[in-house]
C-alpha cells in the first residue's frame, strides 16, 4: 500500500481532530489508534494485489461528483415485520431511539461524550483485528472520522427485526459505523434497507458471545451509488452468524466481510446475490478465520451479470493450525446474460490444520440453453423464461436467509427488480 | 483359537463402557455366532479385535493362537491370520482391486517371512476364487468398493478372506443389505472356507443368514456382555421369541 | 507388479509396484551422492562479463551475445516477485557459479564413446530412465522395445544425445541447445524468446542472460516423431546454478511426447535452478510434455535442497493445436513453477496434470495458467497436492477467457491431502470470466487422508506408510495415467518415497 496519504485524506483525519476535542475517552482512544492504522498502512492503490479486479479510485477521491435523482426507495420489508430506525444522508432522523425489549439501543454520537461505554472493547476493535494479514484501511478510515451510527447491546432475545433504514440524496458522502454485540445466549435480526448516496463507507462491527445468535440481512439497491461496507465479526462459542446482502444497483459496491471465529463449535454463512446492468461494478470480499475447532462456514455467492457490468468475488477460508473438524465450504457463480460482462473470481482456501474438510467451487456461464428451451417449448415467452432461470439461479443463495419470511420478501424484491428492468 | 477373557472398552474420545467383561472362547474349526440386538456391542468387539482406533480396553485379555492381539498392530493381527469382514467395507478411489488384494497378500507374507506370491500365481488364484464368488473381471480391475452394490462390497470382502486363508474370520453383519440371493452366494464362499482349522465368527443381528452357515455355538449379546450360550437352537428362540424374554432372564 | 501383470492389465499394474518400491528403498532421497569430476568454473557472480564469458564458451554468434546482453541489462532493472507462499533466505546471486562444466567436456564429444566414463556412470547411477542410461552408453535397444531418444544436461553442459541418426532420418532435430545456436541459427532466432518474451519475469530474465544450454527440438511438418524425447537434467557441482534452456518447436500437423527429468546430490547449501521451457505448437500438432521433479529437497530440517524457479509455458499458436503438461513434483527445497498454456489458435487445448508432494520442510507454489484468446478453446487442469511434515504446498492458477474466446470451456478440478497438523495446504485460483458463451468450472477440496481408508488397508495386512502410500497413489490416480508408462512406474515409486516419514 501506499506509504503517503493523499491531501483529502489527510483533510479527513484533520477533521477527526475536530472531533477529538469532544470525544470521551473510549472513543478518543479508538479514533487516535485507528488514525495511526491508517497513517502507518496507507491507503489502498490499484496495484494492491486485494484491489486487483476492483479500483479503488472512487474511495479514495477527495470529491465524488453525483447528482442524480433517488428511486423511491422499494418498501421492502413491511413496518409491522421491523422496528425501524431512519437515518437520512448519513444523520439519525430519530429523536428518540424506540425501546425495544431484549436490547439497548443508542446513537454514537450521544455515547461518544462519556468517558466509559460498553461499546469500547468492540469499536475499532474488531476492525484492527481484520487488518491481518490483509490491510483494509479505509475500514480504519471509517473507525476515525465517523461520528454516527448506532450502538446495540443486545442481551435476550430480541423478537422483532430491528431495521436500519438509511436514505441518501444523490450527493451525499457519508461515513457510519455501527457497533454490534450479542451477549451470551442473546439473539437478533438486523436487517439494513435504504440506498446510498453518491458515496458511503459504512462499518458493522458485530461480536457474538457463546450461545449467540445474529442474522443480519441488507438490501443495496437504488441507484449509481458508490458503496464500501465492511462487516467485521467476531463469533464465539456455539453460536451462529449469518449475514445475507442483496444488491440490485449501484455504479460500484464493495462489500467485505471478515469473521474471526474465536470459540469452538460455531456456524457462520456469509451469502450475497446481485443483479447487475451496464456500469455495475460488484465486488464481494470475504475472510474467514477459523481460530477454533469445530466450526462451521459457509460463502454463497450469486452474480447476475448483463451490459458490461462488472462481478468480482474473493472469498478466503483460513484454516489455522489446532482448529482441527473445521468445515469450510464456499461457491461463487456468475450467471452472464450477454457477452460484455465479466465475472472475476479468486475463491481461495489455506489451510494449516488436518482434520478438516474445505472445498470451494466457483462457475461462470451462460443461461442454460436446455432449461431455456423447456421452458419455452412449454409457452413461456424467452423474456420471462429468461427471468424465471435467474430467479432460480438466485433463490438457491436465497436460502442462506435463516428466517422463510425474510426469504420470501427478498424473492419477491428480486423478481420485482426483474420484472422492472 | 481366539481367548478372549473379561474384555472392558470404552470409547476414547468420550467416557462411555461399551463393552463390560466379554469372555469367548473360540476352538479350531469351529463356526461361533454372535446375535444381540442393536447397541449390544456386536460390533465394537469386532472393531476391537481388529485394532480399530478409538477403543480404549480398560481391563481383559485377547490371545490369538497364545499371542497377545491387543497389543499388536492392525496389519500383524492380519498376519497373524485375523480377518475381518466389515458390514460396511470402504472406498478407496484410484487404488485398483486388484492392486489391493496383491498388496495385501504379499504384505502378509512378507509379514510372515514367506516368498511373495508371483504375478501368475496370484492372477490365477483371483481368477479362480472370484469366478466361484460370481465377481467379474470388471469388478476386480475397478477401484477398490467405489461404486460397488451392497451385495458386490460383500462378495469382495469374501473374495479378500479367500485369498488371504486368515485362520480366525470375523463377519461383522455380512448379511446386513444383502438380498435372498446375494445372502446365498456370500454363505456359499463362506462355507467353502469352513474347515477343521479355521474358526468362524459370525456377527449377526438375525437369524436367517445363520440358516445358510450353520453354526456349532450361539452366544447372545447384551449390554456389554454374552449373556447366554448354547447350540443353534438358540438362535430359533431368538427367531421366534425375540431378545426381549433372553434379556429379561438375564436380567 | 512384473510384465505378466501388464498384459492383462496395464492400469492396475501401475500401483502394484509402489508398495514394492516403499520396500525396496530404504534411503530417503536416492539420487543424493555426488559425482566427482574435475569441474571448470567461470569466476563467482553475475556481471557483463560472466554473460560475455559463457557465450563465448559456447562460440556463439554475436547476435546470440547481443540477446543475452539485453536480457542482463533488463534484469539489473527488475525486482525478485515476493507474491508466492514461499519463505527463504534472500539469494545472494554474487555468490553463485553461473557457469561450470566437467573438464573433460571442453572439447566436446563428438559421440558418447568420447564421453567420460564417469559422467555415463552418474546417468547409470540415476536407476532412472529405466532403459536410457543404457542407451546412453550406446548399447543399441532389444528388437521391439520402446526407444527413447535422450539428452542428458551435466550441469550446464549437454553431455550427449542418443538416436541422432534415427532421428534424422525422420526430420527431427533433438540436440542441444548449443548445437542448435550454431547449427540451425534461423529456428532459432524465429522462435527463441517468442514464448517466454526476455522481460517475462525475474527468473526468465536472468535465464536469458546466463543460460548455458539446454535441450532443442523440432518436429517438421506432418511428422509423429518415432520415439520419445527425454532430456535428464544433473545439478552436480556445489554452488552451481543450473540454468537451462529449452525450446520445442512442433511445426504442423506434427506429435511429440518429451520427458523430462531432474535430480541433484544431497548438499547442505541450497543450489538455484532457473529453467526456461518454450514450447511452440502451429496447427493440428500436438505436444505431451512431461516432467518428473526429483531435485534434492533438502534434509528434513530444511538444510539444502534446490530453489527450482522455473518459467514453462506453451504456446498453441496455430488452430486445434494441443498441449499436455503433466508434472510430478517431488523434490525442491522451494518450488516456483506455473508450467502455461496460451490457447491462441481456434480450437485450441490445453491440459495440466500434476501431482506435487511437499514433504519434511519444502515449500512449493505451483500451478498453472490457462490462457484462452481463440475461440473453442478447451482446457482442463486437474491438480493433487499433497502436504506432510511441516512443509506448505499452494496450488496457484489462473483460467483466464478472454471476450474473444467465444464457447471456450475449462474445467478446474484441485484436490489438496494433509498427512499429520504441522503441514499447510492452500489453493488459490484466479478466474477471470470475459464472454458468457465461455463455460468455466472450478472444484477444490481439502481433506486429510482417509482414517478408515487406512485402517481396511491395515487390517488386510498392509503397514501403516505402504497403507498411506496405496492411498494416496489413488488419491493421484487421474495425474499417473497421463504419464507416458515408464515415468509413471518411476512418479508412483517416487509418491512412496517422498512421503517417508510422514506418518507414525
Amino acid at each position: 500500500m501506499a506509504s503517503s496519504l493523499r491531501g483529502d485524506t489527510a483533510d479527513r483525519l484533520r477533521l477527526n481532530e475536530n472531533l477529538l476535542a469532544t470525544s470521551g475517552q473510549w472513543f478518543k482512544n479508538a479514533r487516535l489508534a485507528a488514525a495511526e492504522r491508517v497513517e502507518s498502512q496507507g491507503l489502498p492503490q490499484r496495484r494492491d494485489e486485494y484491489w486487483g479486479y476492483t479500483q479503488p479510485d472512487a474511495f479514495l477521491q477527495k470529491k465524488i461528483d453525483f447528482d442524480v435523482d433517488l428511486n423511491s426507495p422499494l418498501e421492502l420489508f413491511s413496518k409491522e415485520l421491523s422496528e425501524v430506525i431512519n437515518y437520512k444522508n448519513g444523520i439519525l432522523q430519530e429523536k428518540k431511539l424506540p425501546a425495544i425489549p431484549g436490547c439497548s439501543v443508542e446513537s454514537l454520537s450521544d455515547a461518544a461524550t462519556l468517558d466509559n461505554h460498553w461499546a469500547g472493547t468492540v469499536f475499532g476493535k474488531l476492525e484492527a483485528v481484520g487488518q491481518i494479514p490483509v490491510q483494509r484501511s479505509l475500514a480504519a478510515l471509517n473507525t476515525a472520522t465517523a461520528s454516527q451510527g448506532l450502538l446495540i447491546l443486545v442481551t435476550g432475545k430480541v423478537k422483532k427485526p430491528i431495521r436500519i433504514n438509511a436514505v441518501c440524496e444523490g450527493t451525499s458522502d457519508t461515513i457510519i459505523h455501527h457497533i454490534i454485540k450479542v451477549e451470551r445466549g442473546a439473539n437478533v435480526t438486523l436487517i439494513e434497507t435504504g440506498q446510498y448516496g453518491a458515496r458511503a463507507n459504512v462499518v458493522l462491527e458485530v461480536e457474538v458471545e457463546g450461545d449467540g445468535t445474529f442474522n443480519h440481512i441488507r438490501m443495496q439497491n437504488g441507484h449509481e451509488h458508490n458503496a464500501l461496507t465492511h462487516i467485521f465479526g467476531r463469533i464465539g462459542t456455539n453460536s451462529t452468524f449469518k449475514s445475507f446482502t442483496l444488491t440490485s444497483g449501484g455504479r460500484l459496491t464493495r462489500n467485505e466481510c471478515i469473521l474471526d471465529l474465536v470459540g469452538d463449535s460455531s456456524r457462520v454463512s456469509v451469502a450475497g446475490a446481485c443483479i447487475g446492468d451496464e456500469k455495475f461494478h460488484h465486488d464481494d470480499t470475504v475472510f474467514v478465520t477459523h481460530n477454533a475447532a469445530n466450526c462451521e462456514s459457509r460463502q454463497v455467492f450469486k452474480k447476475v451479470l448483463r451490459d458490461g457490468s462488472v462481478g468480482v468475488f474473493q472469498g478466503k477460508i483460513l484454516v489455522k493450525a489446532g482448529a482441527q473438524k473445521t468445515d469450510g465450504y464456499q461457491i461463487s457463480q456468475s450467471l452472464l446474460l450477454d457477452d460484455n460482462s465479466q465475472f472475476l473470481a479468486k475463491p481461495e482456501l489455506e489451510i494449516y490444520a488436518d482434520d478438516v474438510v474445505c472445498s470451494h467451487g466457483s462457475t461462470s456461464g451462460a443461461i442454460d440453453e436446455e432449461a431455456l428451451f423447456y421452458l419455452r417449448s412449454r409457452g413461456v415467452p424467452k423474456a420471462k423464461a429468461i427471468d424465471l432461470l435467474t430467479l432460480s439461479f438466485i433463490a438457491e443463495a436465497i436460502q442462506e436467509v435463516e428466517s422463510p419470511e425474510l426469504a420470501d420478501a427478498l424473492l419477491a424484491h428480486v423478481t420485482a427488480v426483474l420484472e422492472v428492468r | 483359537m481366539l481367548e478372549i477373557k473379561n474384555l472392558h472398552v470404552q470409547l476414547e474420545e468420550e467416557d462411555k463402557k461399551i463393552l463390560k467383561g466379554v469372555n469367548l472362547s473360540l476352538d479350531p474349526g469351529k463356526v461361533h455366532a454372535i446375535m444381540g440386538p442393536n447397541g449390544s456391542g456386536k460390533s465394537t468387539l469386532s472393531y476391537v479385535l481388529s485394532g480399530k482406533k478409538g477403543y480404549e480396553v480398560t481391563s481383559g485379555s485377547a490371545h490369538l493362537e497364545g499371542n497377545d492381539l491387543l497389543v499388536m498392530d492392525p496389519e500383524e493381527r492380519a498376519a497373524a491370520g485375523l480377518f475381518l469382514a466389515f458390514q460396511y467395507p470402504v472406498e478407496i478411489p484410484g487404488v485398483g482391486n486388484m492392486t489391493f488384494l496383491r498388496s495385501a497378500v504379499n504384505s502378509q507374507r512378507k509379514l510372515r517371512g514367506e516368498p511373495e506370491m508371483t504375478a501368475g500365481d496370484f492372477l490365477k488364484a483371483v481368477r479362480d476364487k472370484a469366478k466361484h464368488l460370481k465377481i467379474d473381471s470388471d469388478m476386480l480391475k475397478r477401484p477398490v468398493n467405489v461404486g460397488f452394490s451392497g451385495g458386490e462390497k460383500k462378495r469382495n470382502e469374501i473374495l479378500q478372506m479367500a485369498m488371504l486363508e486368515p485362520k480366525m474370520c470375523i463377519l461383522d453383519e455380512t448379511d446386513s443389505g444383502l438380498d435372498v440371493d446375494a445372502m446365498k452366494l456370500v454363505a456359499e464362499g463362506v462355507n467353502a472356507l469352513r474347515d477343521k482349522k479355521r474358526t468362524f465368527l459370525v456377527i449377526t443381528h438375525y437369524q436367517r443368514l445363520l440358516d445358510h452357515i450353520k453354526p456349532d455355538i450361539v452366544h447372545i449379546m447384551a449390554a456389554g456382555r454374552i449373556i447366554k450360550s448354547g447350540g443353534p437352537e438358540l438362535a430359533l428362540e431368538v427367531e421366534n421369541n425375540g431378545y426381549a424374554k433372553l434379556l429379561e432372564e438375564s436380567s | 507388479m512384473g510384465i505378466e501383470m501388464n498384459n492383462v492389465d496395464v492400469k492396475d499394474g501401475v500401483d502394484a509396484d509402489t508398495v514394492e518400491a516403499v520396500r525396496a528403498l530404504s534411503s530417503t532421497y536416492k539420487y543424493g551422492w555426488n559425482t566427482e569430476i574435475e569441474m571448470e568454473y567461470a569466476p563467482k557472480g553475475l556481471s557483463e562479463d560472466i554473460v560475455r564469458l559463457i557465450s563465448s564458451k559456447n562460440n556463439e554468434p554475436e547476435w546470440m551475445l547481443d540477446w543475452r546482453l539485453s536480457a542482463y541489462r533488463r534484469w539489473l532493472e527488475l525486482k525478485e516477485p515476493n507474491w508466492a507462499m514461499v519463505d527463504y533466505p534472500s539469494i545472494d546471486f554474487q555468490d553463485q557459479y553461473y557457469y561450470a562444466r566437467p573438464k573433460s567436456m571442453v572439447e566436446k564429444p563428438k559421440s558418447l564413446d568420447d564421453v567420460d566414463p564417469k559422467l555415463l556412470e552418474t546417468y547409470k547411477k540415476l536407476g532412472i530412465p529405466l532403459k536410457e542410461q543404457a542407451l546412453l552408453a550406446g548399447v543399441e535397444a532389444p528388437e521391439g522395445e520402446r526407444k527413447v531418444a535422450v539428452d542428458a544436461v551435466f550441469d550446464s553442459v549437454s553431455v550427449g544425445t542418443t538416436f541422432q541418426a534415427e532421428l534424422k532420418k525422420a526430420g527431427v532435430i533433438f540436440c542441444s541447445f548449443s548445437e542448435a545456436v550454431k547449427d540451425y541459427p534461423e529456428l532459432v532466432k524465429k522462435y527463441l524468446g517468442s514464448v517466454v518474451p526476455v522481460s517475462d519475469n525475474y527468473y526468465a530474465t536472468l535465464n536469458s542472460a546466463v543460460f548455458s544450454d539446454g535441450s532443442f527440438v523440432y518436429i517438421p511438418e506432418g511428422v509423429r516423431c518415432p520415439m520419445e524425447l527425454s532430456t535428464y537434467f544433473r545439478i552436480n557441482a556445489e554452488n552451481t546454478g543450473q540454468f537451462e534452456r529449452t525450446l520445442i518447436i512442433a511445426d504442423k500437423g506434427s506429435y511429440v511426447s518429451y520427458l523430462e527429468g531432474c535430480t541433484a546430490p544431497k548438499r547442505d547449501v541450497a543450489q538455484l535452478h532457473a529453467a526456461v521451457v518454450e514450447l511452440v505448437i502451429l496447427d493440428d500438432a500436438e505436444i505431451k510434455y512431461s516432467t518428473v521433479q526429483n531435485w534434492y529437497p533438502g534434509d528434513e530440517n530444511g538444510k539444502g535442497g534446490i530453489y527450482n524457479f522455473v518459467t514453462k509455458r506453451a504456446d498453441c499458436r496455430g488452430n486445434r493445436s494441443k498441449v499436455m503438461w503433466t508434472q510430478v513434483e517431488t523434490g525442491s527445497a522451494v518450488t516456483w513453477k506455473y508450467p502455461s498454456c496460451i490457447l491462441r489458435g481456434n480450437e485450441s487445448q490445453g491440459e495440466f496434470y500434476s501431482i506435487a508432494i511437499a514433504n519434511n520442510m519444502q515449500q512449493a507454489d505451483t500451478g498453472t495458467k490457462m490462457v484462452h484468446l481463440g475461440k473453442n478453446t478447451k482446457s482442463r487442469i486437474v491438480s493433487k497436492g499433497i502436504s506432510a511434515g511441516k512443509a506448505q504446498n499452494t496450488y496457484r492458477g489462473l483460467v483466464s477467457m478472454h471476450p474473444k474466446a467465444k464457447d471456450s470451456r475449462n474445467f478446474t478440478q484441485c484436490d489438496s491431502l494433509l498427512i499429520g497438523d504441522k503441514c499447510g495446504a492452500h489453493t488459490v485460483p484466479y478466474i477471470e470470466v470475459k464472454n458468457n458463451s465461455s463455460r468455466v468450472e472450478h472444484e477444490a477440496t481439502t481433506s486429510k487422508v482417509d482414517d478408515d481408508q487406512l485402517f481396511y488397508c491395515r487390517s488386510r495386512g498392509m503397514g501403516e506408510e505402504d497403507a498411506v502410500a496405496l492411498v494416496v497413489n489413488g488419491f493421484c490416480k487421474e495425474v499417473l495415467q497421463a504419464l507416458p508408462m515408464e515415468f509413471a512406474m518411476e512418479a508412483q515409486q517416487l509418491v512412496a518415497i517422498s512421503l517417508e516419514g510422514s506418518v507414525g
